[in-house]
């Protein structure tokens, strides 16, 4: 148990000081690359919740997807080689009054949790079966209806993007 | 519906010529090659290969036309007139030598392998080799001397000539002496010759030979 | 004896040890795929590479790499100082981290994981990322662009490789490579890329479809591994060396490795979903755990060789024909083919 505390908290500290970074850094690309780590860390925080399916596609999806396209897009829209892709501090008090809802409401959350401590170490079997067949069972609907925003969301991108062929 | 057709044609097509080109690559892949092993194996030259440079120095007679046609002036030459009492002997073809050759050098490092200097050359004495092999870690190792004489040599052939030309000068101006004298005591007072018909007091460049036989 | 036996057993040193031995093995690997890739390439063109360090040059790969360790790791001063040099470490991670679920033998996989290719396919991405980083903090024009090529190519890839696993895993009902390569065990017919453990007629109507998705991987992980002719984000000739043109050195050595690595991992990969892993083709004949290893690096080194092969046959392609060949060719090809296989197992 001493081991994998020990990893716990070099996953907590990765996450949270990657975190920092994110929103101290000056400089867009590093705290993009930065997110990254953060999301990094909180996959393997997601491992010692048992949730080894979510963990993974928390990686696949932020770390691979999101992200790459997040920097992808600041390295397109800006110019690239300088390094003056700068953050500012702006609209300070409406970024106060949400962040602190939103932190008010986690902390509101973890302290209203019943955390159980159980002294037997947990069944580490695979969630994704049982993932698997709840969403394709009883929550298929959703899931489906989840998919269809995407796509839609992909058509309206490809058409937004696409260039309108000129009559000949 | 021709887009359809077309899209699968396309689909056949990149298979089929990715097919193709590997099955050209893969009898390549076993084909002999035709890496030539260069410093163990060497490839055989062509016959008129034109590599280093190489003279002749004992058919060389100076005539630095080969110094004249090149291009970046990468031979030197130098020369010492001989004297009448030496025979310097025949070249090969056949010619007189009448001059020494002090100094013979090619910056085969200048040389651009032209081979202008290879057809003037009367007695064919100067040639390209079929060696290319001829790295130096010096550059100054890349300056050939092909003159064979020793400076010992050169300083006494300078004497040999300088002597020769004052005894010549010095009989010149003892015969003009005379035929001064000689027409001071005539009554007939002929216009003297000029002293300048000396000719050959004064060593000049040798002109190449007209009359040597050039084969 | 007995206390080193007892420092090796501890579960901290075990895990370290065994997680190793893929390191070890990617080394090895890639001492031998330099001198395999030299040679093939030389004599694809009627050359014959190196010949005259060692035996026919078998020193070489040896050479080139020692001269790689001592060579000046030079950081540009414009560059992003601590991303430059993280950046190889973080493309080598992410290669090296999904070794960690390869079954190399049927009592070696080193980590065990139910999500096997689903975590591989995750961990790929880290790639992705080091790539981008890598071309973004060398403040190049060129390592920009390499990286931008790289993350569109291997994003768009990542989906026809991902579907294409699913194929695979429909058959064999598991993500865990060591499972779906069990599945196979028993000889050649049990490959799923000839229709895995089916019924006779099932397996024949399921047999074209496991085939296309099997050379739709193939193409796929090809374009993953960014090589020939999919090797737009280094592309010698427009961008000189794409995302790793400023890298020397150690670092520049780390970027190679994992590009090594990364050709044995979709080699493997393909494999051990399709070709059996390393189950021997003849049943039980020549199988075991020992040459479980044989048969699975074997397999897997042909698929390298393969890979040589197309590099030293075919050009660079378009950037519009790779995401063409992507998105309007393989995916559409893999959903059609995973409907069918669907249909076919359920009914
Ligand atoms: S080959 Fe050409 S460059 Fe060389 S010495 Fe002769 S004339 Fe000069
Ligand atoms: S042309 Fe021939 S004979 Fe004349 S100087 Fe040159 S090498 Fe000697």
């Amino acid at each position: 148990m001493e081991l994998y505390t020990i990893i716990f908290y070099v996953f907590a500290v990765i996450t949270l000081g990657a975190a920092a970074i994110v929103v101290f850094s000056r400089n867009i690309v590093r705290a993009a690359f930065a997110l990254l780590f953060a999301f990094f860390g909180v996959a393997g925080i997601y491992v010692f919740l048992l949730a080894d399916f979510i963990a993974v596609t928390q990686l696949l999806i932020y770390v691979g997807g999101i992200t790459v396209l997040v920097l992808f897009g600041v390295m397109l829209t800006n110019r690239q080689v300088s390094v003056d892709i700068k953050t500012g501090t702006m609209q300070t008090l409406p970024a106060v009054i949400l962040t602190s809802a939103l932190a008010g409401t986690l902390i509101g959350i973890f302290w209203s949790t019943d955390w159980r401590v159980t002294a037997q170490p947990l069944a580490s079997e695979t969630t994704a079966s049982a993932l698997g067949e709840l969403l394709l069972g009883p929550y298929v609907l959703p899931f489906e209806v989840a998919s269809m925003v995407l796509m839609v969301a992909l058509v309206g991108a490809a058409m937004v993007a696409r260039r309108e062929k000129k009559p000949s | 519906m021709t887009a359809v057709l077309e899209y699968f044609s396309n689909i056949f097509h990149a298979l089929y010529t990715v097919v193709v080109g590997m099955r050209i690559t893969v009898r390549h892949l076993f084909t002999t090659s035709v890496t030539i092993q260069y410093p163990t194996v060497k490839a055989k030259i062509p016959e008129r290969a034109r590599n280093r440079l190489y003279v002749n120095i004992d058919d060389c007679i100076g005539c630095d036309q080969c110094s004249m046609a090149c291009p970046v002036d990468c031979i030197t030459i130098e020369t010492v007139k001989s004297t009448p009492d030496i025979d310097l002997g025949l070249t090969s073809k056949n010619t007189k030598k009448r001059l020494y050759v002090s100094r013979f050098d090619i910056d085969i490092a200048k040389c651009c392998y032209c081979g202008l200097c290879v057809y003037p050359c009367p007695t064919e004495c100067i040639v390209m080799t079929d060696v290319y092999e001829f790295s130096e870690f010096d550059r100054n190792n890349l300056i050939y001397h092909f003159s064979n004489m020793t400076g010992d040599e050169i300083a006494s052939a300078r004497a040999r000539l300088k002597k020769f030309d004052e005894e010549q000068a010095a009989k010149k101006a003892a015969a003009a002496a005379a035929a001064a004298a000689a027409k001071a005591t005539a009554p007939a007072p002929a216009p003297p010759p000029p002293a300048a018909p000396a000719a050959p007091a004064v060593p000049e460049r040798p002109k190449p030979d007209p009359s040597t036989p050039s084969a | 004896m007995d206390s080193l036996y007892a420092f090796l057993s501890q579960p901290l040193v075990l895990s370290v040890l065994l997680g190793a031995i893929p390191l070890v093995f990617i080394i090895v690997y890639a001492l031998v795929v330099l001198y395999m890739e030299m040679k093939v390439a030389a004599h694809i063109q009627d050359r014959l590479a190196y010949m005259r360090t060692g035996w026919h040059g078998v020193l070489q790969p040896f050479a080139d790499m020692l001269k790689l360790l001592q060579k000046e790791d030079v950081v540009p001063v414009q560059a992003d100082q601590f991303l430059f040099r993280v950046a190889p470490y973080v493309v080598f991670a992410g290669t090296y981290a999904a070794y960690a679920v390869l079954p190399f033998s049927s009592i070696y996989v080193g980590a065990n994981l139910n999500l096997g290719v689903f975590f591989l396919i995750a961990v790929s991405s880290l790639v992705v990322a080091g790539i981008l980083m890598a071309g973004w903090a060398s403040n190049n024009k060129w390592a920009i662009f390499g990286g931008l090529r790289s993350a569109a190519q291997m994003i768009s890839y990542e989906i026809p490789t991902a579907l294409s696993i699913v194929v695979a895993t429909m058959i064999a009902g598991s993500l865990n490579l060591q499972d779906v390569t069990r599945f196979q065990d028993g000889g050649i017919q049990n490959w799923i890329v000839f229709g895995g453990t089916l019924p006779l007629t099932q397996k024949l109507l399921i047999l074209p479809f496991t085939l296309i998705t099997f050379v739709i991987l193939f193409v796929a992980s090809v374009a993953e591994v960014n090589r020939t002719p999919f090797d737009l984000p280094e592309a010698e000739s427009e961008l000189v060396q794409g995302f790793n043109t400023e890298y020397s050195g150690m670092r520049f050595a780390m970027f190679y490795l994992a590009e090594y690595a990364n050709l044995f991992l979709v080699s493997a990969v393909a494999v051990s979903l399709f070709l059996g892993g390393w189950s021997s083709p003849f049943g039980s004949f020549l199988s075991g755990p020992v040459w479980g290893i044989f048969w699975f690096v074997m397999k897997a080194m042909v698929f390298v060789f393969m890979q040589i092969w197309i590099r030293w046959t075919l050009p660079r392609l378009r950037v519009d024909q790779l995401l063409y060949t992507s998105w309007k060719v393989l995916t559409p090809w893999l959903f059609a083919c995973i409907v069918a296989i669907g249909f076919i197992l359920v009914a």
